[in-house]
């Protein structure tokens, strides 16, 4: 092994020190824990109130699954792998979005924090309503405001699928492949 | 042998799938129908009879939680309104319907929060029967046993600035002689976890 000079070794050790410090970094930003991941992960809960909600709740040309939540809500939380399973499975094909009842001061705390953990990709929004009552007989009037509640509906806004509980994963499955291709799921039968 | 097995475990199976309960299914109990007398046990294990509960002006089944975030909230707001019609000849019952608390459980909750009764309802039979979907969830039934109102106690979960008392509005008009203009409201809350869910 050649004879190196001392300065030239340190200088070296220093560079490595470095490097090793910047591809650690670089891991950390995609899969290892942070300090705050909500913010770090860059979730983004939109509030909204009622005049939000009608348009959200609208579909655009895909059929649209919707599931009203909140932190507070153990069956929420329980089901919400599921749901992010599903939307990873049905991603490009439908949309889905999630709407918190979280109060207002979770919006950004609990709520994204939750969501990050969950490594939820769906657009996500806090229901602010000046009316609880109103909001809930607008989503549907079988709705009695308990959670969680997940909706589908077809890509003309009709309800397909309604849920007040825990959702059924393999029903919600055949509803949305009887809706996304009807002929085979005809064929088959 | 095997192939056998095979199919009575798929016929079991798809059994169970097709006719698991749903929460979503339960019936709504129309205001202005009268509830037929029942009895529960409360959470000693003592059996009372709701008309032998109920006030000279009716009372109010209240569908509570021991774990709901929701109802640790207005548990404040419950015992002042019980408090305040007790005298005026309305009681509280309070029921717990969900299979996922224990009784342990929903009596020491009970003890430590209410100076009502607590009723345990196992197997969900009078939600089902009511169609109580969600915690807390108030039915306030008069003398004759007639729904009256149904629903949300007051329209702020957090119990920060309610400006509509839904309940106390409702037991007013109805003891000084008026029609409840609002019988029915909805609040978000936490779901009754049924037998089977």
């Amino acid at each position: 092994m050649p004879f190196l000079p001392r300065n030239v070794i340190t200088a070296l050790g220093g560079v490595i020190l470095v490097l090793c410090f910047s591809i650690s970094s670089a891991g950390q930003g995609n899969s290892a824990p942070s300090p705050r991941p909500a913010t770090q992960k860059s979730i983004s809960v939109k509030q909204i109130d009622i005049v939000g909600l009608r348009k959200a709740l609208k579909p655009s040309n895909k059929p649209l699954l919707v599931n009203f939540w909140a932190t507070w809500c153990d069956p929420c939380r329980e089901e919400f792998p599921d749901l992010v399973r599903l939307d990873a499975e049905y991603k490009g094909k439908i949309d889905f979005i999630t709407v918190s009842l979280d109060d207002l001061a979770e919006i950004n705390r609990d709520v994204p924090k939750f969501l990050a953990e969950m490594k939820s990709e769906m657009p996500a929004f806090l229901l602010k309503a000046q009316d609880d009552d109103a909001a809930i007989g607008f989503v549907s009037k079988d709705w009695s405001g308990a959670l969680p509640l997940t909706i589908l509906y077809d890509a003309a806004g009709k309800q397909i699928y309604y849920r007040q509980g825990k959702v059924k994963l393999e029903t919600v499955r055949t509803e949305l492949n009887n809706l996304l291709s009807p002929a085979k799921i005809d064929s088959k039968e | 042998m095997f192939r056998k097995s095979a199919v009575l475990i798929a016929v079991l199976t798809l059994f169970v799938f097709v006719f698991s309960p749903t929460v979503g299914n339960a019936g709504d109990f129309a205001i202005g129908t009268a509830v037929e007398n029942f009895s529960l046990p409360d959470t000693t294990g003592k059996v009372h009879a709701f008309n032998d509960l109920k006030g000279k002006n009716g009372a109010v089944v209240v569908f509570l939680s021991a774990q709901c975030p929701v109802v640790k909230a207005y548990n404040e707001r419950i015992n002042q309104l019980a408090a305040d019609y007790q005298s005026k000849g309305i009681t509280f019952i309070g029921i717990n319907s969900n299979s996922t608390e224990s009784a342990d459980w929903v009596k020491s909750h009970a003890a430590e929060n209410y100076k009502f009764p607590v009723l345990i309802d196992k197997g969900n039979v009078l939600a089902d029967k009511l169609g109580a979907t969600v915690t807390p969830e108030a039915y306030y039934f008069d003398a004759k046993n007639v729904l009256l109102y149904h629903g949300a106690i007051d329209n702020d979960r957090s119990g920060k600035a309610p400006s509509d008392n839904y309940l106390r509005v409702a037991f007013d008009s109805n003891l000084s002689g008026k029609a409840i203009e609002k019988t029915r409201a909805n609040a978000f809350g936490c779901s009754i976890k049924r037998v089977g869910e």
